[in-house]
């Protein structure tokens, strides 16, 4: 990664002050609660992963976190501002990755990177996709630190799917945000393609020093690259470091085997 | 007996004799032919007039040869007046009709209370034939072809409208959501998520809306709104049929080749 990125990311403080705090969070779809009171904390460097079986209420919290949904309740705090109910640019601190990748599949690898600065730049050069020389050598340099930088300029939908993610991956840095949201980011993956992306995640964590929060369907996966866990079922029925989730731990989430 | 023959028995046993199936089956049967029946008797169908009158119209062929050649200047201006309305009819409709879809689409509609009245309004709009609309603007602002160009712009805004909200409303959002998430704008999102994925749609229905509004617009000169359909009717009320035919010829080989071209043009937009 060459230095100018690295100088352009947001500096790591030292403090131990979380970076993203979560509290009270309840979301009821039609009298149907799919969460309730979730509290949970980010530090920064961190990878935290978040199990739990389909219908736990991942996607429902993270979209909360993120904004594209309204929790009923609760707050998100992100560097001490509580941005549960904002809207707009405050939001490009936070950037998500979806298990679907998301791209928009008619414009360019390079182009959908550019979308990560959408926070930044002018309306106007948003809508016409003209962007300036710094953004666009900063959407390079995230291109090349996923390794793609030799498909920048290859429509998006005839990549491949591990591709594809990647190119979502650079897009969340080209946002150069406080944390990144990872929704089942491995799950449309093949083994390989998964394995890359989650040793590529977990690596921005540690240099980045941004936090991340990603949901995963398989727990080995969680084993291999998380710091901590976070077991979920409507409500977070444990949260432990990476060693210590073992076989109770398990079977409390999915039931026993 | 096994528990799966006894169900085959038990279901055997029900199907025998009148069954409520048999009954439905037999009442939608007796309504469609009832409906065709006085469908008929409503249309007025006389075989009879048709026979009589088919040997009219082929004297008229007969009589069309040879064709009127002479006038060929005027048929070509006048086809290529109805082709201009239905050019700009058709622009002017999409340019309104953008707008109009986003407020048509439930999904991204930034003002959720004027989604039913958008739809109504495009509904309406629809409803109405551009012929009628010719014939209100033909009365308003007099006869030619802008009379008509108005009526094909507000039927054809209805009509691509709502393809176009329907067409958003079944887009992925997948995109959209991600890009709402980088701190973008509702406008810029909608810039960059999804017009990329719908600009060649409405390039290609647009292409799709001005051919058809060029055969449709044919008969607008029926109701004094000018193009090549003015000429038809001149021939036929002066039961002159070389020029008729003549015209309905020009009209024949004018269409065919737009039908081409715009096609050739829809596969490459694809």
């Amino acid at each position: 990664m060459s230095t100018r990125l690295r100088a352009a990311l947001p500096i790591p403080s030292e403090s131990a002050s979380p970076r993203l705090v979560v509290g009270g969070l309840t979301k009821t779809f039609k009298g149907h609660v799919a969460i309730a009171d979730i509290n949970l904390s980010l530090l920064e460097h961190e990878f935290v992963a978040v199990l739990g079986p389909s219908g736990a209420g991942k996607t429902t919290l993270f979209r909360c976190i993120a904004g594209l949904l309204r929790p009923d309740r609760g707050t998100v705090r992100l560097d001490a501002d509580d941005i549960a109910q904002s809207t707009g640019r405050d939001r490009r601190r936070i950037a998500f990755v979806f298990q679907q990748f998301n791209l928009v599949s008619r414009l360019t690898a390079l182009e959908n990177v550019l979308a990560g600065r959408l926070g930044y730049v002018p309306m106007w050069r948003g809508c016409l996709r003209r962007f300036g020389p710094s953004d666009r050598l900063l959407a390079l340099e995230c291109l090349d630190r996923v390794g793609l930088l030799g498909y920048a300029m290859q429509r998006s939908d005839t990549l491949s799917g591990g591709q594809q993610q990647r190119v979502a991956i650079a897009r969340t840095l080209a946002q150069q945000p406080r944390v990144i949201i990872a929704d089942e980011p491995v799950a449309s993956l093949d083994p390989n393609s998964a394995d890359s992306v989650m040793a590529l995640l977990r690596q921005i964590a540690r240099s980045e020093g941004v936090a991340i929060i990603c949901s995963l369907h398989q727990p080995h996966f969680a084993r291999s690259y998380a710091d901590r866990i976070i077991g979920l079922r409507g409500r977070v029925m444990f949260e432990v470091p990476v060693g210590q989730f073992d076989q109770a731990a398990h079977a409390q989430l999915y039931g026993a085997p | 007996m096994t528990p799966a023959q006894q169900a085959l028995a038990d279901l055997e046993a029900a199907e025998r004799g009148v069954t409520v199936r048999r009954v439905r089956f037999w009442l939608v049967a007796v309504a469609i032919v009832a409906f065709y029946l006085v469908a008929g008797h409503l249309a007025q169908i006389d075989p009879g007039r048709l026979a009589t009158g088919l040997p009219k119209i082929w004297r008229w062929i007969a009589q069309a040869w040879p064709p009127a050649i002479e006038e060929m200047p005027l048929f070509l201006q006048r086809t290529a007046e109805t082709v201009a309305m239905a050019a700009i009819g058709t622009t002017l409709a999409t340019v309104l009709a953008i707008p109009m879809a986003v407020l048509a689409s439930r999904n991204i509609t930034p003002v959720p209370s004027l989604y039913y009245p958008a739809r109504w309004f495009l509904n309406g709009l629809r409803g109405i034939d551009s012929f009628i609309f010719a014939l209100l603007f033909v009365a308003a602002v007099g006869l030619g072809p802008f009379a008509g160009v108005l009526g094909i712009a507000l039927h054809t805004w209805g009509s691509s409208a709502k393809f176009f909200a329907d067409h958003i409303e079944n887009a992925n959002l997948g995109p959209f959501d991600a890009v709402r998430t980088t701190g973008a704008g509702r406008l810029t999102t909608i810039a960059y998520a999804l017009v990329p994925d719908v600009l060649p749609v409405l390039l290609s229905t647009t292409l799709f809306w001005w051919e058809f509004n060029v055969r449709a617009s044919t008969v607008l000169g029926v109701v004094g709104a000018g193009g090549i359909g003015q000429e038809l009717k001149n021939s036929m009320d002066l039961l002159d049929f070389p020029r008729l035919f003549t015209i309905i010829a020009v009209i024949l080989v004018v269409v065919t080749a737009l039908d081409q071209f715009s096609g050739w043009l829809r596969r490459r937009l694809a």
